[in-house]
């Protein structure tokens, strides 16, 4: 592989499930050579084990009674066939 | 479980407001916690998550019963979380003069009651860094990567939810990423 561009694109092929067999092989033989750019892939796939990690929150309390009270009274459609 | 709320939808289609109580239910969590993230505040993303439900209610004549509703709901949720950051970003910039207030920055606002910008430097300190580097990115990336690694779901979702081709999903996802390992690969 030419350029560590062209293995970048190749990563992110990678992690959308997204690159024929061939690209792996490609993919794969230059991560081994080269050192730069097995960084750049550690620190991608951290990065969304980072992203991954962030806690989930709760819904508030009376979630659903808040957005019931909150609805119009009547759908216009009723009211307009009045 | 979703056939019982197809149903559900169904009869708010019909008329029957109490029908959208379990709709509301069973969405709740996973809409709120999606504008959560893309707002990083409890309070505006309750705000936006029960407006979110509202729309969905006034809108259902539009909602096509043969698609996922979960993924009209999100599409709805992100938009008007695009729209809410979008609207609020004036309000970054320091020298930006308050409406209605001639000669008024933000400046004068700090300076008078509000927090002052070392106490904001600290408060930003504390909160987490993964949290802060998504909350940075630019609104149409952080939806991007909010459905993907925080949702889980699949790009062609995120294409129909997005309304955008699968093409320009996987462009966003790339730039998304990079701009994500940025902040965080000294983390």
């Amino acid at each position: 592989m030419k350029c560590h561009g062209e293995a970048v694109k190749l990563m992110h092929q990678y992690l959308d499930g997204d690159m024929t067999t061939e690209e792996e092989t490609a993919l794969r033989s230059h991560l081994e050579g080269c050192e730069t750019c097995q960084e750049h892939f550690h620190e991608l796939k951290k990065t969304i084990t980072l992203i991954k990690s962030t806690e989930s929150v709760e819904v508030p309390e009376d979630f659903t009674r808040g957005v019931m009270d909150r609805l119009p009274q009547e759908k216009k459609r009723v009211r307009y066939r009045r | 479980m979703e056939q019982f709320i197809l149903q559900r939808i169904k009869q708010v289609k019909k008329g029957d407001q109490s029908a959208f109580e379990d709709v509301i239910s069973f969405y709740q969590g996973r809409i709120f916690q999606h504008c959560f993230r893309m707002l990083g505040n409890r309070h505006e993303a309750e705000d936006l998550a029960q407006e979110t439900f509202i729309r969905a209610y006034v809108n259902i004549d539009s909602f096509d019963t043969k698609r996922k509703f979960s993924t009209w709901l999100y599409r709805i949720a992100t938009n008007l979380s695009i729209d809410r950051i979008r609207k609020r970003k004036p309000d970054y910039f320091l020298d930006a003069e308050i409406k209605g207030t001639e000669g008024l920055d933000m400046y004068s606002q700090l300076a008078a009651g509000g927090r002052t910008p070392v106490e904001e430097v600290e408060s930003l300190e504390l909160k987490s860094s993964i949290q802060q580097a998504i909350s940075e990115l630019p609104p149409k990336y952080k939806g991007i990567i909010v459905l993907r690694y925080l949702e889980e779901l699949s790009l062609h979702e995120i294409s129909d939810i997005m309304d955008i081709p699968l093409g320009t999903v996987k462009t966003r996802l790339y730039r998304g990423r990079e701009a994500m390992r940025k902040r965080l690969r000294h983390v």
